[in-house]
């Protein structure tokens, strides 16, 4: 079989504030959407910036693919096929939607239009955006440009932190519809979400956190169910 | 016909700030921090310019690529030594840094060229032709031009490529570039050379009209500044236009008892409109523009990140 | 006196005083001395410029302007009144104090990039006047002329005895610089330079005290110009020039930013450095720079940071005198009758998003308040909107009765509002001990001349420190005091925040999610320390997202979505509020799948 898309071993992950993540492991599959749920500070945002290179492991491993990328630069992550959207969508404000999609990619112009074009299909509310700039976009056209950007060179891992933020529930269903999309064209996913029933509606596989620690995983029907989810939201 | 004159060298001597403005900006937008050593750029592009025509007695327009290319080698120097090394400490270390990559290259600029007062050859040539039946300046003509394709150029490398893209993201945001794949380090690298070679143009501009020597860069340095703030911080088309009004305040205010012989019967009248107090004008304009309107004469009030 | 005996922080004293005796013995020629007092008069310069840079650390590129302005008022009055040194230094320095506080209205609250280059600018109108006024300057030509050193009527314009009088200047000049910012007064401006957030909220003026080193600057650069006019009996414009300023720079720089002893070190090395490197006297300035460019990236902390690492690694500095843990007396009295707090339907926006929209709840003294909500539901904001970092849109709010609706946020920390951070915002290289005690900076050494008195900065100094070690103690933390806080885990950064909160005496706290990074035992232990606060009659308001700690301890839990209040009451009931289950989950208006 071959190796999973995404194993993370033991990893810990030290800032300022203390430790974020004390030894987490999981795995991602390839065609698997893996949701990461747990009440804000619980580590998700850190995990999933670990996993880009936004932020250093203090110790454990990261492989993409079979092979180990935690000494990394960011921009070597990116470029062996890992997508990242961040939290609070980070568009380049100043840059029309097609540059926020271009500046993205890393093949020729072509190859790049073919993209292009391939995600203003997925999400054709942006073509009729495609020469606006990116800051006068509403939140939810923002989210979906993220998560454009994100697939602009084709990876093989997906990275996307809080996608439904402050989303209406129509621009919901399309954000949802892309990442599903992208899962079945054989990408691993990994999202981190707070609104956890959405997630883990969408995943296959869900990994409850708290604390900067894993505290159960299991397949997202499963975990649906599982007293510690509300728990570790509402403390009761 | 007097006016039209002075209109056209203001013109042109903005239009050579800018491009020293515009490398200032560049660099700020993408590093956060102000390379102090931009004004030394224009300097090291005058004296290149004096030095090039020297050894191939051309006109200046034909050396100018040489010169950008050699200045432009400055910059990224000076991007390994003064920047990459301080980027992440505070921003005003990498200010420092580079006021001493300044001490560095007017030093070394005083050892090679010595400190007397060297003119760089014209654009094309120095005389006066007419235009509609007034005569101008060819070489503020020609510094007009030689500008506008410069900045021309500029504008389509930015906005119109691959590369100027990436420059743009690595500016707007430099962590999420990274994690698009961009290295931003080189992107940073080729910032700081492309703002060393429009300091160097700008010094091919300036050095004809203006006599260089190795310590002029303070002065530039502070007009890049100057626009930076009339423009609004950081933005591009904003530092070309604040470089344009230094210039036409400059250039038009000594010359108001010409253009109007009425001022220069006022008493001290040669006081008052004086090169020196045109500066010290514009000084105190600066320090009220940053008291009641920070971000600029064109800038939009800042927003902030909720 | 040796250098060896001394310790700590009499240490870089020590050396600047062997430094200063030994060196005129070593140097026989009156032209070394010449020289030599010329790096005193710099060594003034740069001591005078710390205060701005290195200790409120506010880059200004006006030190050499001053010490222009300093030398052309003390060159005009000696040559037009013939008078000396004694006449001519304080017109000199209060000159440059002058300038300094006309300028000041502008740029003293300025960014770090605008106000250098605005400091810069300043410098040049200085340098075109004296260009221009020719009159009053002798323009490009200068003054010559100048009444030579003297002092008390005796004449000090040979070269050993110039040394001697301008040393015993920088030894006055540099053992007050050394008084005034080795105690509270000087940790505050740490904390200030290190976190001018931390600082307001530590009720420390930072406008104020940035004016007060910037005008301390004017003084000494005044001070260091009338000295060089009349050592050298001519000046000009090229005292004004901007290399002056870089000269000081590169002396701060390279000796040290915040030490007296730095000042000295990098004065008497860079005025001697074209005299040793005489045979390459054109690249002598290029070595120069070099030399800048170095220091800046290889040891920011200058020379004097170098030796005094190294200092610590041959002997270990032995702990100050401990300070004996002593109660803060005179806490405000509870009030019982007016609430802690009123917040009165406050809203605040940012761009187009309303971060907190119409919010109206009250604490009382002995409440425990949670606030709670999803990511970006508004609740740091309403934090910082009480504290006054933030100004609110509409709304008014009251503290202990009364309105705090546009005070600065040190005006409210001083009216008894202490909080503490998401991520602590301690100063990494100062102790516990000095963290806390800065806190108590703005109560016991409130200006300079309490700063400057010895006996009574030593009083407040030893006073602070055993308030300090006091709450440490209270804490249970007292063991890590002396320890530098960069190095300590989170827990105890935790607990000395709350130290420093307390050290402002408040009877409100805001807790800015102060379990978060918490191991279980740390959180049981936090929860206990809060609950006791209460009952001593404090109120707080504590932001947190894990409920197993919060509930059991609050009295009342507000909940935030999308910046409104929408829920309010008792922990369990809120707790089971359907609308607050929806706002985390994302079962309710984001998600609709159930």
């Amino acid at each position: 079989m071959s190796p999973p898309a995404l194993e993370i071993r033991d990893l810990v992950v030290r800032h300022a504030g203390g430790t974020a993540l004390h030894g987490v492991s999981l795995e991602v599959r390839r065609g698997e959407i893996a949701a990461l749920v747990g009440a804000n500070g619980a580590g998700k945002s850190t995990l999933l910036r670990a996993v880009i290179g936004l932020e250093r492991s203090a110790s454990g491993t990261i492989a993409f693919d079979g092979a180990r990328i935690e000494t990394l630069q960011p921009h070597r992550r990116a470029a062996l096929g890992i997508g990242y959207s961040p939290e609070g969508r980070r568009v380049f404000p100043g840059m029309t939607v097609r540059e926020n999609l271009e500046v993205a990619s890393d093949a020729g112009r072509r190859e790049t239009q073919r993209r292009l074009e391939e995600m203003l299909e997925m999400f054709p509310r942006l073509g009729e955006k495609i020469d606006t700039a990116s800051w006068a976009l509403s939140g939810g056209q923002q989210q979906m440009l993220a998560l454009a950007r994100a697939l602009m060179r084709r990876p093989h891992l997906l990275l996307l932190d809080e996608p439904s933020l402050g989303l209406s529930p129509i621009v919901l269903e399309d954000v949802y519809a892309g990442i599903r999309r992208a899962a079945a064209s054989d990408v691993a996913v990994l999202l981190a979400e707070q609104a956890v029933t959405r997630a883990l509606a969408a995943a296959t596989s869900g990994h409850l956190m708290r604390l900067g620690r894993i505290v159960a995983s299991g397949a997202a029907a499963d975990l649906m169910r599982d007293p510690r989810l509300r728990a570790a939201y509402v403390g009761t | 016909m007097l006016v039209a004159q002075l209109l056209v060298n203001a013109i042109a001597l903005g239009a050579a700030y800018a491009l020293c403005a515009l490398g200032f900006v560049l660099v700020l937008n993408a590093t956060g921090a102000v390379n102090f050593a931009q004004g030394d750029m224009v300097t090291a592009g005058g004296l290149s310019s004096v030095a090039a025509a020297s050894v191939l007695p051309m006109p200046a327009v034909v050396l100018m690529p040489v010169v950008m290319v050699a200045v432009g080698a400055i910059g990224a120097i000076a991007a390994a030594i003064a920047y990459l090394p301080l980027k992440n400490r505070p921003a005003v270390s990498v200010f420092i840094s580079t006021i001493a990559l300044g001490v560095i290259l007017q030093n070394t600029m005083l050892a090679a060229a010595g400190p007397a007062p060297r003119a760089a050859p014209p654009l094309i040539a120095t005389r006066l032709v007419q235009v509609y039946g007034v005569a101008l300046p060819l070489q503020s003509l020609a510094v007009i031009c030689v500008a506008v394709l410069v900045g021309g150029g500029l504008f389509v490398l930015l906005f119109q490529t691959r590369v100027g893209q990436k420059m743009r993201a690595t500016a707007q945001d430099r962590a999420m570039a990274a994690a698009l794949g961009i290295d931003v380090v080189r992107v940073i690298v080729l910032t700081f050379t492309l703002a060393a070679a429009l300091g160097g143009a700008a010094g091919v501009l300036l050095s004809n009209t203006f006599f260089v020597t190795p310590f002029d860069g303070a002065n530039y340095i502070l007009k890049a500044y100057i626009a930076a703030t009339i423009g609004g911080w950081g933005s591009i088309g904003g530092a070309a236009l604040g470089a344009l009004l230094i210039a036409l305040f400059e250039v038009l205010f000594p010359a108001l008892p010409l253009i109007a012989p009425s001022l220069a019967r006022l008493p001290a009248a040669a006081e008052i409109f004086s090169q020196t107090s045109a500066a010290i004008a514009l000084y105190i304009a600066l320090l009220a523009i940053l008291m009641l309107r920070p971000q600029g004469l064109f800038g939009e009030t800042a927003r902030r990140r909720a | 006196m040796s250098a060896l005996s001394l310790r700590g922080a009499a240490t870089p004293l020590g050396l600047g005083a062997a430094i200063l005796l030994a060196w005129p013995f070593v140097f026989a020629s009156a032209y070394d001395h010449r020289v030599f007092a010329l790096s005193g008069i710099y060594a003034l310069l740069v001591i005078g410029y710390q205060f701005i840079f290195g200790h409120a650390g506010a880059f200004a590129l006006t030190q050499g302007a001053f010490f222009g302005i300093g030398a052309y008022a003390a060159a005009i009055l000696g040559v037009r009144y013939g008078w000396t040194l004694e006449l001519t230094v304080i017109p000199a320095m209060l000159l440059a104090i002058a300038v300094a506080s006309i300028v000041a209205m502008p740029v003293i609250r300025l960014e770090s990039h605008y106000f250098a280059l605005a400091t810069l600018g300043i410098s040049q109108v200085a340098l075109l006047v004296a260009l221009n006024w020719e009159s009053l300057t002798g323009g490009a030509n200068g003054i010559a002329g100048v009444p030579g050193l003297s002092f008390a009527g005796i004449e000090a314009t040979e070269g050993m005895k110039m040394a001697v009088l301008v040393w015993a200047v920088v030894v006055v000049g540099g053992a007050l610089a050394w008084q005034a910012t080795r105690g509270l007064y000087g940790q505050a401006m740490r904390l200030l330079r290190a976190d001018d957030i931390a600082a307001a909220a530590c009720g420390v003026d930072g406008a104020r005290l940035r004016l007060v080193a910037f005008l301390l600057s004017a003084g000494y650069g005044g001070l260091a110009g009338a000295l060089y006019a009349h050592a050298l009996r001519v000046v000009s414009t090229e005292t004004l020039e901007f290399h002056v300023m870089v000269a000081c720079l590169a002396m701060a720089v390279i000796g040290g930013r915040a030490r007296v002893a730095g000042a000295i070190l990098g004065a008497v090395l860079l005025v001697h450095l074209p005299e040793w490197l005489r045979d390459f006297e054109r690249y002598y300035l290029i070595a120069y720079g070099v030399l800048l460019l170095a220091m800046i990236v290889l040891a920011p902390d200058g020379l004097i940071g170098l030796v005094e690492r190294g200092w610590r690694r041959i002997s270990p500095p032995s702990p100050r005198s401990t300070p004996a843990p002593i109660p803060i007396l005179g806490r405000a009295p509870v009030r019982h009758d007016v609430p802690a707090l009123a917040v009165v339907d406050v809203s605040k926006r940012f761009g187009g998003v309303e971060a907190v929209a119409g919010v109206s709840f009250v604490v009382r003294a002995g409440d425990i308040v949670g606030l709670i909500g999803p990511n970006g539901s508004g609740k740091t904001t309403l934090l910082n909107v009480v504290s006054g970092f933030e100004t609110p849109d509409r709304g008014h709010i009251t503290i202990g009765g009364d309105s705090v609706d546009g005070l600065a946020a040190f005006c409210v920390a001083r009216s008894g509002v202490a909080r503490t951070f998401q991520t602590p915002r301690l100063v990494d290289d100062m102790s516990a001990l000095e963290n806390v005690a800065a806190a108590r900076a703005w109560r016991l050494t409130p200006s300079l001349p309490s700063a400057i008195s010895p006996r009574r900065a030593a009083h407040m100094d030893q006073r602070a420190r055993g308030e300090a070690l006091g709450l440490l103690e209270s804490l249970g933390i007292a063991e890590h005091s002396t320890r530098q806080c960069g190095g300590l885990p989170i827990a105890v950064r935790r607990r000395i925040e709350v130290a420093r909160a307390l050290a402002l005496e408040p009877f409100l706290l805001l807790f800015d999610e102060p379990a978060a990074g918490l191991a279980a035992d740390e959180r049981d232990d936090l929860a206990r320390r809060l609950v006791a606060l209460a009952q001593a009659g404090r109120a707080l308001l504590i932001v947190e997202h894990d409920m197993s700690f919060l509930l059991p301890i609050a009295n009342r839990v507000a909940c935030l979505e999308g910046g409104r209040l929408i829920a309010l009451g008792p922990p369990d009931e809120v707790a089971h509020d359907p609308a607050v289950i929806a706002a985390y989950l994302g079962t309710g208006r984001a998600g609709g799948m159930d």
